[in-house]
């Protein structure tokens, strides 16, 4: 009612908010990682999403963990595997090892947490990762033997997709208690979770292997790709990912940060309704879905767009998986036979269609190619009229429900798992979830490249089934991705190839 | 009476003798203290101009993509060309050109929305303040709610409804703009009502509607016109801010706002295609308020606005 | 007192109503929510068993009245993704929102008054035309550009202040200011009006013409009776406040009911948007209310007239 009043009121409320909201923890223990979303639960095996995967690794371990210098598989929770027959796999486990709430990991917490993924009422979204295996059996406390569905050959592999929970709490704390309260085994523990906010990790100092360099690490979901670099080249988080190649002069200029690149797992690629999910279309012709092939001239996109850092692929498969084709080439643009094609398959005046796209937080970048996609093709006569769908998870959901065809952008992360049938089985098999293309010739070879554990037999298997996809057209093939990461001075860390940031191998730089 | 303040002195005091000016200089010298909103008046048309023959000056055609020169600065800069005086955006396309024809958008909107609000607006308020009573107060709790929640809220609630598109966000923005229209209007057909005029007009057994029209909404004019002129540019920040937002004009049509919202990141390096934007935004703005508020300062200085 | 307080207070209450109508109105109306659950090539038969399942089969004012009773309750269903109740959401991130619009209120305050009551005392002198300029350049100043351009200045190239985020007194900075920036000019127009207004009354001259010091005669008797209007446009802006506090927090991606409100929005999240705009309005209307009555107070005729 005075003046002063108004004034008061703001220091007061100033003065308050200083001290109830202290920070408990110093700057200089803390490494600050950036995500642009957050994670819709805590429990890795019920989710999605990269962020999920990404954070159960610094919170949970595998049986076996990629190293990152040879990108070979080797031991974590579980020291040694041997396939003792054809579906039958024996797996030693590591002794002295506690979960965040002290109690012990035997066999029985691997095989209670297999047998909650695998049940089919449970309806977790890992359990499709996993469907080879039949079922787990305990030996001896530190021994199990997995039973599979006929030959595995991605056992390995796939011994480094699934986190090891507690038996105690998947029986006493239930589901839902499990989305917001993680208990690994892992070199961090959670100790908050304020949601779509931030999450703080602490150092686990009873962790069985080395013990991280940063005591707390705090995780800020921070939508806005630009604010992230602002916050990165101001001091305010170390770790981003996802950096546009557009940005990184920014932040490598900034005498405070620099960028790190590497190829990734993750290949980009539109796919076309093959299949006809969506309702009848006109990628159903194969010459249609070979003109918009030709029509676009993806090197110049990725030389120009992308300032070179993509890895043009001839189809979906990326070079770092096993099984890649390296004698396959790709698409060459070529306009004029596009157009043919197209008044071959009835066009010949081009024809409209609507391309469904998304936002750019796993593919940086994607609203630029995707324009310069889209000027491409309409050259050949194939205009596409845009649909931008805001946020992820409704895109993700229309995906998954069959109703973003005709023509939509997408990209695969291959669960961080280096092999060709990561990718074929989710994608290009008739009927999967995220699969618009339907060849009953695809589907024998992916399933006999399943079926052997001889890598001679696989890798020409898979060669074939390239060559399908590619005569074929199946999608409209892009590139293998490169990374961009934006790490702060004082953090010693590089970009990953498996696209996972594990916050307990940062360590402090010498300046 | 010593105590006064000078200037009320000069008020009160004789009027000193001097011939009485011409009709003609007197409305040189309003215009005269007008001159802030004569001169945005006069940018006002160069922008509304260059929007309406932007097929004629924009320099290239602001859809094209070309990815060999993207991210151009302006000519004014190391890098940059003539043939892109205001550079050229992130796939390559001109941003002069796209600055131009995003007026269109921005003035398209701006117009038909408060048009709009306008009619709904003044029909509602003339209903209120004419008829009074159980009506009068229907109209009135309708306004108290609309005027009390935040304008923002209700567009961005019915545009996660139907969909971003330009007839959606005129419809939408029009449908959320009338209550103070009808506030205005009200207000003063109220007091109108009661002058002799009128009074008289019925007395004659004039019918309702031709009393309307014909007596009282002549008087409405200039509350109208002034109300209409400044919320064009509440409207065009507001079109900006959901195209920002990704829930407006959708890319690639050229719109300010989603200019704005696509160049944001690249504010620390290629600022330029935001920057153009934001400004188109700011002087379109600026000159609609002076040019409302000269309006207002002109024909009804009494006008709580 | 108790009588103007309760009218007040059934008015609010039919604001209150008014929202929750236009709130259910828009999205149960307008929208069709079966259609954002089931895809369109589904057979018939699904989209009148989620139809049955959702009650959406009943008539309006039967799925208005559970709206409304459950709402009174706090339960408006649980959120589409989060999987949490929608309530529970909506009220986590109402406290950042309510101290940046109380913080921008003050900045707010903090200008415009002291300019306000310069340029009406001194007007048409460089300060009251320094003024004019001010106030309308500032309402044609975009908020989110002005957000943009201090994250920049300040955070970026400066580096004195975080760039976005929630916790100690420096992120409170520069988001309250650009509020306060968005509400400054037209609260100074109304204050410097106001305080003219007031000036000329005849108490002002005759408080002249007992002698009393100019000073004293702006600070006790005019401030305080142009303080009527000030207080009264406070609670009408109040909503307009609210509006600028969602463009501020979606710039500086501050944890508040705006930034889950466009989410909620983008995602389709139906029933977070259904209870953050019920709750919004709630707010705006319990400070209206705090404000009729402060005005009741210092203002008798307004009890009476009223």
């Amino acid at each position: 009612m005075r003046r002063p009043f108004g004034l008061a009121m703001f220091l007061l409320l100033v003065l308050t908010l200083g001290v109830v909201i202290a920070e408990a923890q110093t700057k200089e223990e803390t490494l600050v990682y950036a995500l642009q979303s957050d994670v819709d639960s805590w429990d890795p095996p019920n989710s999605v999403q990269r962020t999920a995967i990404i954070l159960g690794y610094n919170v949970f371990n595998h049986l076996a963990e990629r190293d990152l210098k040879t990108m070979k598989v080797g031991p974590s929770l579980a020291v040694a595997w041997k396939a003792l027959d054809d579906t039958t796999w024996e797996v030693s486990l590591r002794k002295g090892v506690r979960f965040h709430d002290g109690s012990p990991f035997t066999a029985r917490d691997v095989k209670a947490t297999f047998d909650r993924v695998l049940d089919p009422e449970k309806k977790l979204t890992a359990r499709g990762n996993h469907a080879k295996i039949k079922g787990v059996e305990i030996v001896d406390d530190h021994t199990v033997r997995f039973k599979t569905d006929g030959p595995y050959p991605l056992f390995e592999e796939r011994l480094t997709a699934q986190v090891m929970q507690s038996e105690k709490v998947i029986k006493d704390k239930g589901h839902d208690w499990m989305q917001e309260h993680p208990v690994g085994t892992g070199p961090y523990k959670l100790v908050k979770w304020t949601r779509k906010q931030e999450h703080l990790l602490v150092r686990n100092d009873d962790y069985w292997g080395t013990k991280p360099a940063f005591k707390y690490v705090r995780i800020r979901v921070i939508p806005e790709m630009a604010t992230q670099i602002a916050e990165l080249i101001s001091g305010g988080v170390d770790i981003i990912k996802a950096v546009p190649p557009d940005q990184m002069d920014v932040i490598d200029k900034s005498g405070q940060a620099r960028t790190s690149t590497a190829p990734i797992l993750r290949t980009a690629f539109l796919q076309m309704d093959q299949a006809g999910r969506s309702g009848p279309s006109p990628f159903q012709d194969v010459r249609v879905r070979k003109a918009a092939n030709l029509a676009v001239d993806m090197d110049a996109i990725i030389k120009h767009v992308l300032n070179g850092l993509g890895d043009r692929v001839a189809t979906s498969v990326n070079p770092m998986a096993f099984g890649f084709d390296t004698g396959l080439k790709p698409y060459k643009q070529d306009i004029a036979q596009a157009k043919k094609l197209l008044a071959e398959a009835g066009f010949p005046n081009g024809l409209d269609f609507r391309f469904r796209t998304g936002l750019s937080t796993v593919e940086p970048g994607v609203s630029q190619t995707n324009e310069a996609i889209i000027a491409d093709l309409a050259k050949a006569g194939l205009r596409a009229k845009q649909s931008l769908i805001g946020e992820t998870s409704p895109y993700v959901a229309q995906v998954k429900e069959g109703k973003a065809g005709p023509m939509f952008n997408w990209s695969w992360g291959y669960y961080s798992i280096f092999d060709a049938d990561a990718i074929l089985h989710d994608v290009f098999k008739c009927g999967e979830t995220y699969s618009y293309y339907c060849n009953k010739q695809l589907d024998d070879l992916i399933h006999a490249g399943r079926s052997t554990l001889d890598p001679k037999k696989r890798a020409e298997t898979y060669a074939k089934a390239q060559k399908i996809l590619y005569d074929d057209a199946a999608y409209m093939f892009k590139w293998g991705l490169r990374g961009v990461w934006g790490i702060s001075n004082r953090a010693n860390y590089a970009a990953p190839r498996d696209e996972i940031d594990r916050m307990y191998i940062v360590t402090r730089r010498a300046s | 009476m010593t105590a006064l303040a000078p200037r009320e002195v000069a008020l009160e005091g004789p009027r000193p003798a001097e011939a009485v000016p011409s009709a003609r200089v007197v409305s040189l010298r309003r215009l005269w203290r007008l001159k802030w909103g004569v001169a945005a008046a006069g940018v006002m048309a160069l922008i509304v101009a260059s929007a309406v023959l932007a097929p004629w000056i924009a320099p290239h055609d602001p859809l094209q993509v070309n990815i060999r020169h993207r991210l151009g600065p302006p000519a004014w800069l190391p890098g940059g060309t003539a043939a892109h005086p205001l550079g050229t955006d992130q796939v390559g396309r001109d941003l002069l050109s796209r600055v131009i024809y995003g007026g269109q958008v921005s003035l398209l909107v701006g117009v038909c929305a408060v048009l709009v609000s306008a009619t709904l607006g003044v029909l509602l308020g003339l209903a209120a303040g004419y008829f009074g009573g159980r009506l009068d107060w229907l109209i009135m709790t309708l306004v108290n709610v609309m005027l009390t929640f935040p304008f923002v809220l209700l567009a961005l609630a019915v545009i996660a409804v139907l969909g971003p598109s330009l007839v959606n966000m005129i419809a939408v923005l029009g449908a959320a703009g009338w209550p103070i229209y009808t506030r205005v209007i009200r207000a003063e057909t109220l007091s109108i009502r009661e002058r002799d005029f009128v009074v008289a007009a019925r007395a004659l057994g004039l019918g309702h509607s031709r009393l309307v029209f014909r007596q009282i909404f002549p008087n409405l004019v200039s509350p109208i016109v002034v109300v209409a002129t400044l919320q064009v540019a509440q409207v065009i920040v507001l079109e900006s801010f959901l195209s920002f937002l990704g829930l407006g004009v959708q890319p690639p049509t050229p719109a300010w706002g989603n200019m704005l919202g696509e160049g944001r990141v690249y504010m620390l390096n290629s600022w330029w295609i935001a920057a153009f934007p934001g400004l188109a935004i700011f002087c379109t703005t600026l000159v609609i308020n002076l040019m409302g508020n000269a309006l207002r300062d002109w024909l009804d200085p009494h006008l709580k606005l | 007192m108790k009588r103007y307080l309760g009218r007040q207070v059934v008015q609010l209450v039919v604001v209150i109503i008014g929202i929750s109508v236009l709130s259910f109105a828009i999205l149960n109306v307008i929208g069709d929510p079966v259609l954002l659950m089931v895809p369109e090539t589904a057979p018939k038969e699904e989209h009148e068993r989620i139809r049955k399942l959702l009650g959406l089969d009943r008539p309006l004012y039967e799925q208005y009245w559970k709206f409304a009773s459950r709402a009174i309750q706090g339960d408006f269903g649980r959120s589409w993704y989060g999987d949490m109740p929608a309530f529970r959401l909506v009220m986590e991130r109402m406290p950042p929102t309510l101290y940046l619009t109380f913080a921008g209120l003050g900045v707010a305050l903090a200008i415009a008054i002291p300019l306000g009551v310069v340029a009406a005392l001194r007007r048409h002198s460089i300060v009251d035309n320094l003024c004019t300029v001010l106030a309308v350049g500032g309402q044609a100043m975009p908020i989110f550009w002005l957000g943009i351009m201090l994250i920049i200045i300040f955070a970026v190239r400066l580096q004195v202040l975080p760039a976005s985020g929630y916790g100690t007194w420096q992120h409170f900075l520069m988001p309250s200011f650009t509020l306060g920036a968005f509400l400054a000019p037209i609260t100074m127009r109304l204050v410097r009006s106001g305080i003219i207004e007031v000036m000329s009354m005849e108490y002002i001259k005759t408080a002249r013409a007992k002698g009393v010091g100019e000073r004293l005669v702006v600070v006790k008797h005019a401030f305080r009776n142009a303080c009527i209007p000030v207080v009264t446009v406070i609670g009408l802006q109040f909503g307009q406040l609210l509006g600028g506090a969602i463009v501020t927090e979606t710039v500086f991606a501050w944890p508040g009911v705006a930034t889950l409100t466009v989410e909620a929005i983008r995602t389709q999240d139906f029933p977070v948007v259904q209870c953050a705009v019920v709750l919004l309005a709630v707010v705006i209307v319990v400070v209206n209310l705090a404000v009729d009555t402060i005005v009741g107070f210092i203002d008798p005729r307004i009890r009476v007239q009223a």
